[in-house]
């Protein structure tokens, strides 16, 4: 009984992808459109995926809490004399204090991170890290010192040359040495990094004495973070402190898919491919008429001609949606998502390069799945339907 | 040959094309395992925020210690002009 069954649904397959291909132009047609929705959608989705996920591995070890100054609704700098406040927190082990920004290069439209920070104690007076291909980080007791990442070096047109300038906002040049070079695995953190000490970081962007960009704070116990943080925004007015949770929340939706108009795209061209998919089917031919007027004559019933549709639309749609999906990996984990790298890269000129691994997830599968073939099932089931339903003496 | 088994092997053909990618995958997945540990060591050491992906503003460059109102930041309810922005969300604060 079940061998007659599963017989009589092969032979029924077997009909549908005969039928399918005897209208090769327009399911070909339907296929294409078909793939290439399921994998811009699952290409995005892979993307956003990824980068979210490196953002919480790499970023968790991100300062405890960052604080702040803010002013109209703006950060500006803040004194170095508000860690004397902090001081008395019990549970706060560490204040240091950080001078970063933006610098503009005229010449080629690149923004650089400058970062400027005091030695490091407990790892050889700030000339050991992680990350370093060669060199050191600069020393606070030696002036005009900055490690650099290859992509900046590109940038700067330096070449085997170690020296270079950076101008002043008064447009007096500043003279640095390259100590340092970030290797370019790094390249996803440090891609337009110049790291330098923090007294030439001042120099550079001509901060004040007694006033830094933030201030770092490390505190001794993490369950605590929270609690210190709220502590810190009592002793502080007007400041912003931020903690590593809140760095790891924002990356959770910063890539998501749901906002931007990327998505918005996608959904578009989603609803435009469901109402291709509606009106290839429910345009029924002469030729179709008649095939299931034959059919019907020659004892199939209506419910084998709602299977036979239904197969037509599963086979069609599930290796629509294996190819996209598969492509999609392709295009992410081979090509590092070359499509929608100008989208988040935007007009940056520095462009990091890094790769794009993300991972094996049933849940992205099962939403891209549930996102395409099951709205094309449904657009097809109407149509299907009224196939079935066609009378045979009407049309012969 | 039936269709049935046309289909088939097509499906099998893809699901070993699938197994390759999926291989790939996971080779670069342990790779980047490996590099973890480094990248990790430089955010500490650096006490960085963010990923340096897009540098064309900095409430791309540094999304979780930008300004609140950073987007739109031009005038209230400006139309924000830069291309990344359309993938980037703006940052909900707690």
């Amino acid at each position: 009984m079940t061998g007659n069954r599963l017989g009589r649904l092969l032979n029924i397959l077997d009909y549908a992808l005969s039928s399918l291909g005897r209208k090769s132009l327009k399911n070909g047609g339907v296929f294409i459109i078909f793939t290439l929705v399921v994998f811009l959608f699952a290409s995005f989705q892979l993307v956003s995926r990824a980068l979210t996920e490196a953002a919480q591995t790499v970023l968790a070890t991100a300062p405890d809490i960052t604080v702040q100054q803010m002013s109209a609704g703006r950060q500006v700098s803040i004194a170095s004399s508000a860690k004397i406040p902090l001081a008395p927190i019990f549970g706060i082990k560490k204040i240091e204090e950080r001078i970063w920004g933006y610098y503009f290069d005229e010449s080629n439209g690149a923004n650089y991170t400058i970062i400027g920070l005091p030695a490091r104690a407990g790892d050889s007076g700030g000339t050991q890290l992680f990350g370093l291909a060669e060199g050191r980080l600069p020393v606070a007791s030696e002036r005009g010192q900055v490690a650099i990442s290859d992509n900046v070096r590109r940038q700067l047109q330096l070449g085997n040359r170690k020296h270079f300038s950076l101008f002043r906002p008064d447009l007096s040049q500043a003279s640095f040495a390259t100590v340092g070079l970030f290797a370019p695995k790094t390249e996803i953190l440090t891609a337009d990094l110049m790291v330098m000490n923090l007294a030439d970081a001042r120099d550079l962007f001509a901060i004040a004495d007694g006033f830094v960009t933030d201030l770092l704070v490390s505190v001794a116990n993490p369950n605590e973070i929270e609690t210190i943080a709220r502590k810190i925004s009592e002793k502080l007015p007007g400041s912003r402190v931020i903690t590593r949770n809140q760095i790891l929340k924002t990356y959770k939706v910063v890539f998501n898919r749901r906002s931007g108009l990327g998505t918005v795209c996608l959904l578009t061209a989603l609803a435009a491919f469901v109402i291709l998919a509606w009106d290839k089917a429910s345009g029924l031919s002469r030729e179709e008429r008649k095939e299931v007027a034959i059919l019907k004559i020659l004892g199939w019933q209506t419910s084998d001609i709602m299977l036979l549709r239904f197969c037509e639309s599963l086979s069609l749609s599930l290796l629509a949606f294996i190819s996209g999906y598969l492509l999609a990996w392709v295009h992410v984990v081979f090509w590092g998502g070359a499509l929608f790298r100008p989208i988040f890269l935007g007009w940056s000129v520095i462009r990091p390069v890094f790769s794009l691994a993300p991972p094996l997830a049933a849940s992205d599968l099962l939403l891209v799945f549930s996102l395409s073939v099951v709205p094309y099932l449904c657009a097809t089931a109407v149509p299907a339907w009224r196939a079935a339903t066609v009378r045979a003496d009407s049309v012969i | 040959m039936r269709p049935s088994t046309g289909l088939l092997m097509t499906l099998m053909i893809l699901s070993m094309l699938g197994g390759a990618v999926a291989h790939t995958v996971l080779i670069k997945r342990g790779e980047q395992a490996e590099n973890l540990q480094i990248l990790q060591g430089v955010v500490a050491s650096l006490g960085l925020s963010d990923l340096a992906l897009s540098t064309e503003a900095r409430y791309t460059r540094h999304p979780a210690v930008s300004d609140p109102v950073v987007v739109s930041m031009d005038h209230p309810g400006a139309i924000d002009h830069f291309p990344s922005t359309f993938f980037w969300a703006p940052v909900a604060r707690p």
